[in-house]
């Protein structure tokens, strides 16, 4: 049952957003099809795409993911009617920001997956996960994490006159 | 093609013709009382600057003037965030053009009624950008030197000659980049944001009660002043302003670190433009381009 689980030097985290509906209806059923896919994705379940501010995919790039998916109700199929005709906008205009700010549009991906398509799911996930996989570490976010303004800088030999004057 | 876009160059008696004809509409209807105040800029104490002004006498309309330092865009002026000057009746306010477009943009998320207001506009041949003598970047590529739909006009507009596009020019050169170079691009820029929130106070679009970003609980963008909230900001002030920003400028204008702002608005409008065929501030909408859909919307984006 269980396929050979390769081993690899890296791990890359996934962060997958999904509306309930569908896309975790569908995740819900490749897992019940006992279908295999990389367990690199974690799962944040939305009531609907539309629900998915952009910030969340920010967040998620600053705290660490290396690849971030949203994936929702094919158009015409939201729980809500049009929830994910908005976000289909909202999105489009998001990764043209996120392009022009110089984040790697390959670690972002959009799918819509419905609660029939356990398969899709699978096919998705895995396609992501080897892809980010393969690109390595997201290391730009992480980095400004890590940084401060000043650092380094703090640390001149002028200052440090300076401060050595202090009577 | 002018590389040294100067408003020196530009005859300062069209600007004082503009001004006479302020003065005498302020007056003319703060006299008539079909105005409570009007909102226009009066001189600086320095020589050559201005400043916004609001005048509610008429004897006082003598003050209002119209130069190339007139820079600020006085649509702020009548949004929520600035409760007390709406709070004293219908209101004159004096517009460029760019200041126009934020008007319209501002009816059209319901935030003025356009009966309420008594628009003078203002034909623009330029406003002053950074040091006294050059032209804003905007204004070198201003498609709105006389402003539509006011209810009078004032000034005329000289023969202009054919400015470089230096904002143009830098957006091209960031698109035709990698995406590491972007990033090191705007790392940089952003790394020495202070989010004094200059951009957001002077933004007339800006004008939610509560921000996003200064709510804690949850958190979504870090408030202190380092290169990951900085980024957050920026990116969020972005989106948010996206298919809404009428290109004024403002922001970058009042970032006293000297971040090229208005490359993120102007790259936003382009692909809203492009996308959807949206663009802000010349028509009153009732739905912005990111609160509408259609059903064929591109999607050639999504697996």
């Amino acid at each position: 049952m269980h396929g050979h689980k390769e081993k690899h030097a890296f791990e890359p985290k996934i962060v997958a957003f999904v509306c309930t509906w569908c896309t975790y209806a569908g995740a819900d059923l490749a897992g019940t099809s006992r279908l295999q896919y990389p367990a690199n994705t974690r799962v944040v379940k939305f009531p609907c795409t539309g629900r998915i501010d952009p910030v969340f995919i920010l967040r998620a790039f600053q705290k660490g993911a290396d690849g971030v998916l949203v994936s929702g109700c094919h158009p015409g199929d939201c729980h809500y009617m049009a929830g994910n005709f908005h976000a289909r906008r909202r999105f489009a205009a998001f990764r043209q920001l996120l392009d022009f700010i110089g984040v790697d549009l390959n670690r972002l991906q959009f799918s819509w997956v419905s609660a029939a398509e356990g398969g899709k799911w699978v096919e998705v996930v895995t396609e992501l996960t080897e892809r980010v996989r393969a690109m390595g570490p997201m290391p730009e976010f992480r980095e400004l994490e890590a940084e401060e303004c000043w650092s380094g800088a703090i640390d001149t030999p002028e200052l440090k006159e300076a401060y050595e004057t202090i009577p | 093609m002018n590389n040294s876009a100067q408003t020196q160059s530009i005859d300062p008696a069209l600007y004082a013709t503009a001004t006479e004809a302020i003065r005498a509409e302020a007056k003319r209807v703060l006299e008539a009382g079909t105005v409570a105040a009007v909102v226009g800029w009066q001189a600086g104490r320095r020589k050559g600057s201005a400043l916004p002004a609001i005048v509610t006498d008429p004897t006082k309309a003598d003050t209002l003037v119209f130069s190339p330092a007139c820079v600020n865009n006085l649509a702020l002026y009548l949004t929520k965030a600035k409760k007390e000057i709406r709070q004293k009746g219908r209101l004159a306010i004096v517009v460029k053009g760019c200041d126009l477009r934020a008007l319209v943009g501002l009816m059209g998320e319901n935030q003025l009624k356009r009966e309420e207001l008594h628009i003078i506009g203002v034909v623009c041949p330029g406003v002053q950008g950074r040091g006294e003598a050059t032209m804003a970047a905007k204004c070198r590529e201003c498609a709105v030197h006389t402003p539509e739909g006011t209810d009078v006009t004032v000034g005329s507009l000289p023969d202009l000659p054919r400015f470089t596009p230096v904002e143009s020019e830098e957006l091209a050169r960031l698109e035709a980049m990698t995406p590491a170079e972007r990033w090191a691009f705007w790392k940089e820029h952003f790394a020495r944001c202070i989010r004094c929130y200059a951009c957001r106070q002077l933004c007339p679009f800006c004008y939610c009660e509560q921000c996003l970003c200064d709510r804690n609980r949850p958190q979504a963008v870090e408030t202190t002043p380092r290169p990951a909230g900085n980024m957050a900001w920026h990116i969020v002030r972005a989106m948010h302003l996206a298919g809404r920003c009428a290109g004024c400028a403002e922001c970058e204008r009042a970032c006293p670190m000297d971040i090229p702002l208005n490359l993120l608005n102007r790259k936003m409008a382009k692909e809203l433009k492009e996308l959807y065929g949206h663009e802000a501030g010349f028509e009153v909408q009732e739905k912005g381009p990111l609160a509408q859909y259609r059903e064929d919307d591109d999607q050639s984006f999504i697996k």
